[in-house]
């Protein structure tokens, strides 16, 4: 077992390569960048080792020791957690060999490579954690480094404003998570006071995961609504999910590395994640009602905003002119995908988790490959908008191509039915993972619930995908050149990482599927999970995986191709407008189109979160108010008192007039009206 | 080790006649000072470190009694325990680190030096004072150097401020010292020792009688923590204190009135009857509109250290709502946020300070891109603006957390409410950053220098100190815990 006695090394190297490149990365070579990759590197290794071991053994590593009061620390890696530990530092490691080359002229570098491997601790933090509370300060340190490598540049004004608007938004979200975890907390405390009514075991710790997970049955209903709800928040929060997505285009302000290592690979699937964390929990929240009003049961939300994010963000995507943001948008749609996945799981079970989980994987590869070509066109072109770009196909080749293998995943394009034949599904990573949700997701869903709405979300934002996918690659590689400049394929660093992740891109999906599922599906204990959705009125499959291929063998094959027509169709569309130009967009795609002034315009998100929520009604109306009323009736009323004893002390100065006769007719007078008072009352 | 109490509370009042009366040089008089409250701080950590917890309540350590006026039943009495050990570790780390900041000072040092030593003393007399009269005369003693710290060494119109603050406070210590005298005469124990009072409490009969004891003590706390609606005598003393006496009248002044309420108040509770209940929602309410009003107020504030000043009094009412929840979890989590912010309130002032005296301004639309000359100010102010937001892995998120979860479990409308004061707090706190460090550099404001060795080396200990108490709370919040699970009536 020598692999759970260094399993902490996983997030402490990338923690002392943090400090050892903020102390000493002025004076190495490359801005101490070795420093954070040997670390990841050997975290990476760490990681494997883990992975083998738990799928070797069966049984997940746990190692747990007492933090302070009633909370512990500790490190519990199972299927789930291992596979997302594997492609967080494997997918870092990459991303920080690229950067090596990409930052190699900013004088930053230090300071970047610093925070990357800040981030890089505290994602796999997030990874690793036994207990929820572990899980939220990771989780919030994810946010720190957000912040501050949105804002790397931080003499831009822009840059400094995206940092802000990120981290806030997100804060909204966290804000929703803590209130979870606290209420969350006072829940245990409940049942385990019942438990125990003579107090609470020591080394018992309620928030651990495995505390939790057994106790679940016994948390009051209604509370494990809200609780599982409030979790949701902080996913919506930093998995960009509608309506707190609003600060990932602008988070593009970064360098492009940090959009893929952070804003598209990792960071922003700590939300899916969390919804897969916790599952368990998720699954056994009821329907409720509240106050009067009927609060659905979580995973229907779930389900419904995740697939409603990701059409919702692939119209803004096709009207996008800067590279970088269409990207932002196709990362917010594509988590919308993993978000329905995950919501799914009201009928298909844990198996949810897994497709949820692969997807995520997938969709890590081929974004960051898709970032980090975003950065080789910028670092070459000086440029971030389509309209200034070209024909860089033919400067580009490794660039073109390897972007062209991750947009054929990121559409979908894929062969169906012919893993019946072969025993794999046979097409682009994106394609097997989409499909999974899509057709044994969704579709199943609606065959077994008659709701045929997350299916229509699936499939919509699947063709508008395609679309806007091919309109970048095609305005970007194909066509003539539209400005001039001298694009230069990037260095070998770069291209390197590039091919890797294009390789990944195309063939992970396909090889790795059906072993995936079946590791990841070991999470949860199928009895468990059966009973706890029985406890939250989700009506699963008592067998997913099994009658999920029955259900699918019995579609009509017009569902099965589905998927992939929309794909294909939407590249074909593509083609012909931003390649051959057979058809003209211009007629719809100018500002005379409300509809089209609405899609640029971003649904007036701007106006309606900066202007009028922060700035009109956070700033303007309370901040403003609290002011004003500090200074003018607060303290008003106090020194109004303290003028009313100094007008006072005045009027009483004046009465001091050093006249003896005066103060002897006050004397008299004063004395005389006592008497006259106490006469009255009949004291004499 | 029988006079060590002593020994800490009195050496820096002797380094401070020594600073005023013997020191020639600017030069001399800081070393002086210096070296007193170093031996203060060396003289700490050893009863620190000696320091057992698993006393019965007011039961203390270290203690000490000397008969003072016998026919009033007036003593010398002086002891620590668990709700006070880490606050004298406080006040020990600060000052010195106040002196060390303010190295550079000019202006009149030996006095300058001197007053801050005579804080020190007070603010150590306030924390080991077992007997109320004493206690009084130390609480009195802190607002005299403070008073002067303003009124000398002050801003433009720090005649007001400085007025202000001392009949404000005086005005509310004379409340309390009624609150005192009642205590003292309705008991009839004939004795001003805290601990014997305090037992006392819950035999006066009328509950009436009890209730005014407690509001009038209350009143005392609630000026000095401060709470709204009390509190605007704190932004105007702030605005015109010199740096380093704002550091140490956030740092540690505040927090006696924090210690007010865990050291007399909580301990009465019990005592209450059928009053409690209104007392409780009394204080929950305080704490949540000063929590969410200073908050909102911050965010208008377009002086750095004004908003500084708000985002104390909206920190301070964590330290109440924890007190009002009145289960061990919040209240050790309310003790620990008194710990916390004195570190961490001393970072944000330093920053501000050093801004002032670089740039000549601290007016936030005046600045901007201030991280450009100023790297290494910048990193320290965002890892203080970071702990004051409440980032974990820092202190503030540890006391804040623990704080609202207990909260939860008595006073779950509260502990919901305070919440939403959260995302605005970072609000501020990034807004001000990005106005007054980020964007392009303001080049109106001349060629300002970076930190200076003695002003960055006080301010990187206080952020480590906040980081290492935030990754590992340790025996500080193991002293606050066992103080709070022992306290009579509280809900463990």
């Amino acid at each position: 077992m020598a692999v759970d006695n260094i399993v902490y090394l996983i997030p402490a190297l990338p923690v002392l390569a943090f400090v050892l490149t903020l102390a000493f990365g002025k004076k190495l070579p490359s801005g101490g960048g070795y420093i954070p990759i040997l670390a990841i590197a050997i975290s990476c290794i760490i990681s494997i080792l883990a992975f083998l071991q738990i799928h070797e053994t069966g049984i997940p590593i746990e190692v747990s020791a007492h933090w302070f009061s009633v909370l512990n620390v500790g490190i519990f890696i199972d299927p789930l957690a291992s596979v997302m530990l594997l492609m967080v530092s494997f997918v870092s490691l990459l991303i920080h060999i690229y950067a090596i080359g990409y930052m190699a002229h900013d004088p930053g570098k230090p300071r970047y490579f610093a925070e990357t491997a800040l981030f890089t601790a505290a994602m796999l933090g997030v990874v690793l954690a036994d207990n929820i509370l572990q899980f939220f300060i990771s989780w919030e340190l994810v946010g720190l480094c957000s912040y501050l490598l949105i804002g790397f540049w931080f003499r831009k004004p822009t840059a400094a404003a995206a940092g802000k608007k990120a981290f806030l938004t997100t804060r909204v979200g966290d804000v929703l998570f803590l209130a979870g975890i606290v209420i969350l907390y006072s829940s245990m405390r409940a049942v385990f006071l019942e438990r125990f009514p003579a107090g609470i075991p020591d080394g018992t710790y309620l928030l651990q995961f495995s505390t939790i997970f057994e106790n679940i049955s016994h948390i009051d209903p209604t509370h494990l609504t809200i609780i599982t709800l409030l979790f949701f928040g902080g996913a919506v929060g930093k998995s960009g999910q509608f309506p707190l997505h609003v600060w990932l285009p602008d988070a593009m302000e970064g360098p492009t590395t940090v959009s893929a290592l952070i804003h598209a690979a990792t960071m922003v699937t700590a939300g899916v994640y969390l919804v897969a964390r916790t599952f368990p929990m998720f699954i056994a929240s009821p329907a409720v009602e509240l106050a009067g009003i009927t609060i659905p049961a979580t995973l229907t939300v779930v389900a419904y905003i995740g697939g409603f994010t990701a059409l919702f963000a692939s119209t803004m995507g096709l009207v996008m002119n800067d590279l970088k943001r269409v990207l932002a948008f196709s990362t917010i749609s594509q988590l919308g995908y993993m978000m329905l996945g995950l919501g799914m799981g009201s009928v298909i079970g844990a198996a949810a988790v897994g497709f949820a989980m692969f997807h995520l994987i997938n969709h890590a590869f081929f974004k960051a490959c898709l970032f980090l070509c975003a950065g080789s066109v910028i670092h070459s072109t000086g440029t971030n908008d389509l309209r200034e770009m070209g024909g860089l196909m033919s400067k580009m080749k490794i660039t073109g191509i390897t972007m062209l293998f991750a947009s054929l995943a990121l559409a979908g394009i894929g062969i169906p039915f012919i893993n019946k034949i072969v025993g794999f599904p046979v097409g682009t990573s994106g394609f097997v993972s989409k499909d999974a949700i899509i057709v044994d997701g969704t579709y199943v869903f609606a065959h077994m619930t008659h709701d045929w709405i997350p299916f229509a979300f699936g499939i919509i934002a699947a063709l508008l995908t395609a679309i806007y996918t091919f309109r970048l690659w095609f305005m970007a590689f194909t066509g003539k050149p539209r400005q001039e400049r001298h694009p230069h394929e990037s260095p070998a660093t770069m291209t390197g990482v590039l091919s890797i992740l294009a390789v990944f891109a195309l063939v992970f999906g396909m090889l790795t599927f059906v072993p995936f599922l079946d590791f990841v599906n070991q999470t949860y204990d199928p009895e468990k999970i059966n009973h706890l959705a029985e406890l939250g009125g989700n009506p699963i499959l008592e067998d997913p995986m099994h009658e999920i291929h029955h259900i699918v063998d019995h579609a009509s094959p017009i569902i099965i191709l589905l998927p992939v027509i929309v794909g294909v169709g939407g590249l074909l569309l593509a083609w012909m407008i931003y390649n051959r130009r057979w058809i003209s967009v211009a007629s719809i795609g100018n500002m005379r189109n409300p509809l089209f002034v609405i899609l640029a315009k971003r649904y007036y998100q701007h106006e309606i979160f900066i202007e009028l929520i922060s700035l009109k009604f956070t700033y303007g109306v309370l901040a403003l108010t609290s002011e004003f009323s500090d200074r003018k009736i607060v303290d008003g009323i106090i020194d109004g008192i303290s003028s009313f004893f100094i007008g006072g002390a005045e009027v009483l100065k004046k009465i001091q007039t050093g006249v003896v006769q005066n103060y002897a007719t006050a004397t008299v007078l004063g004395v005389g009206l006592i008497a006259l008072i106490l006469s009255f009352r009949g004291v004499f | 080790m029988d006079y060590v109490l002593s020994l800490i509370l009195f050496i820096p009042l002797i380094g401070a006649a020594l600073t005023l009366l013997f020191t020639k040089s600017r030069e001399s008089a800081r070393i002086v000072a210096f070296t007193a409250s170093a031996i203060s701080f060396v003289l700490t950590i050893m009863i620190y470190l000696q320091f057992e917890s698993g006393l019965a309540f007011l039961e203390f350590q270290f203690p000490e009694k000397i008969t003072w006026i016998s026919s009033l039943g007036i003593n010398y009495q002086l002891g620590v325990d668990g709700v006070s050990m880490p606050l004298i570790l406080l006040n020990a780390i600060l000052c010195p680190l106040t002196i060390v900041y303010a190295w550079g000072e000019n202006k009149l040092p030996n006095q300058f030096f001197a007053l801050i030593l005579v804080l020190q003393a007070g603010v150590f007399g306030v924390f080991m004072s077992l007997d109320f009269f004493l206690f009084y005369i130390f609480w009195e003693l802190t607002l005299i150097p403070l008073y002067f710290l303003i009124s000398i060494w002050g801003g433009p119109n720090k005649d007001y401020a400085a007025i202000k603050f001392f009949i404000y406070t005086h005005v509310a210590s004379l409340v309390m010292v009624l609150g005192i005298f009642a205590l003292y005469f309705s008991t009839g124990v004939d004795t001003f020792e805290i601990p014997v009072l305090l037992q006392a409490f819950s035999d006066i009969v009328d509950p009436k009688i009890r209730v005014g004891i407690f509001l009038a003590l209350f009143f005392g706390f609630l000026v000095k923590m401060p709470t709204v609606p009390f509190h605007t005598w704190l932004p105007d003393a702030h605005v015109e204190a010199p740096t380093a006496g704002s550091v140490l009248l956030a740092g540690v002044l505040l927090k006696m009135g924090g210690y007010g309420l865990f050291r007399v108040l909580l301990p009465m509770m019990e005592g209450l009857g059928p009053y409690r209940e209104n007392i409780v929602t009394l204080m929950a309410v305080l704490a949540v509109v000063s929590i969410l009003y200073a908050t909102f107020a911050a965010l208008a504030q377009k002086d750095l250290k004004k908003m500084v000043a708000y985002s104390s009094v909206a920190h301070m009412g964590y330290v109440m709502l924890g007190a009002a929840a009145f289960n061990y979890m919040s209240v050790s989590g309310a003790m620990f946020q008194q710990f916390s912010h004195g570190l961490i309130t001393a970072v944000l002032f330093m920053s501000v300070g050093v801004i002032q005296h670089s740039v000549h301004t601290r007016i936030i639309p005046d600045l901007g891109g201030l991280a450009d000359r100023m790297p290494k100010l910048a990193f320290l102010m965002m890892a203080g603006f970071m702990a004051s937001l409440g980032l974990p892995a820092m202190s503030g998120f540890i006391a804040e957390f623990m704080v609202l979860t207990g909260s939860y479990l008595t006073l779950p409308v509260y502990a919901l409410l305070a919440m939403l004061g959260i995302v605005a707090t970072a609000g501020y706190h990034l807004w001000a950053m990005q106005r007054a460090m980020f964007g392009s550099y303001n080049e109106k404001l001349g060629e300002p220098h970076d930190l200076a060795n003695f002003e960055m080396i006080p301010m990187a200990i206080l952020v480590l100190l906040i980081i290492l108490f935030g990754v590992y709370p340790g025996s500080v919040m193991e002293m606050f815990e066992y103080a709070s699970t022992i306290i009579p009536g509280v809900m463990i």
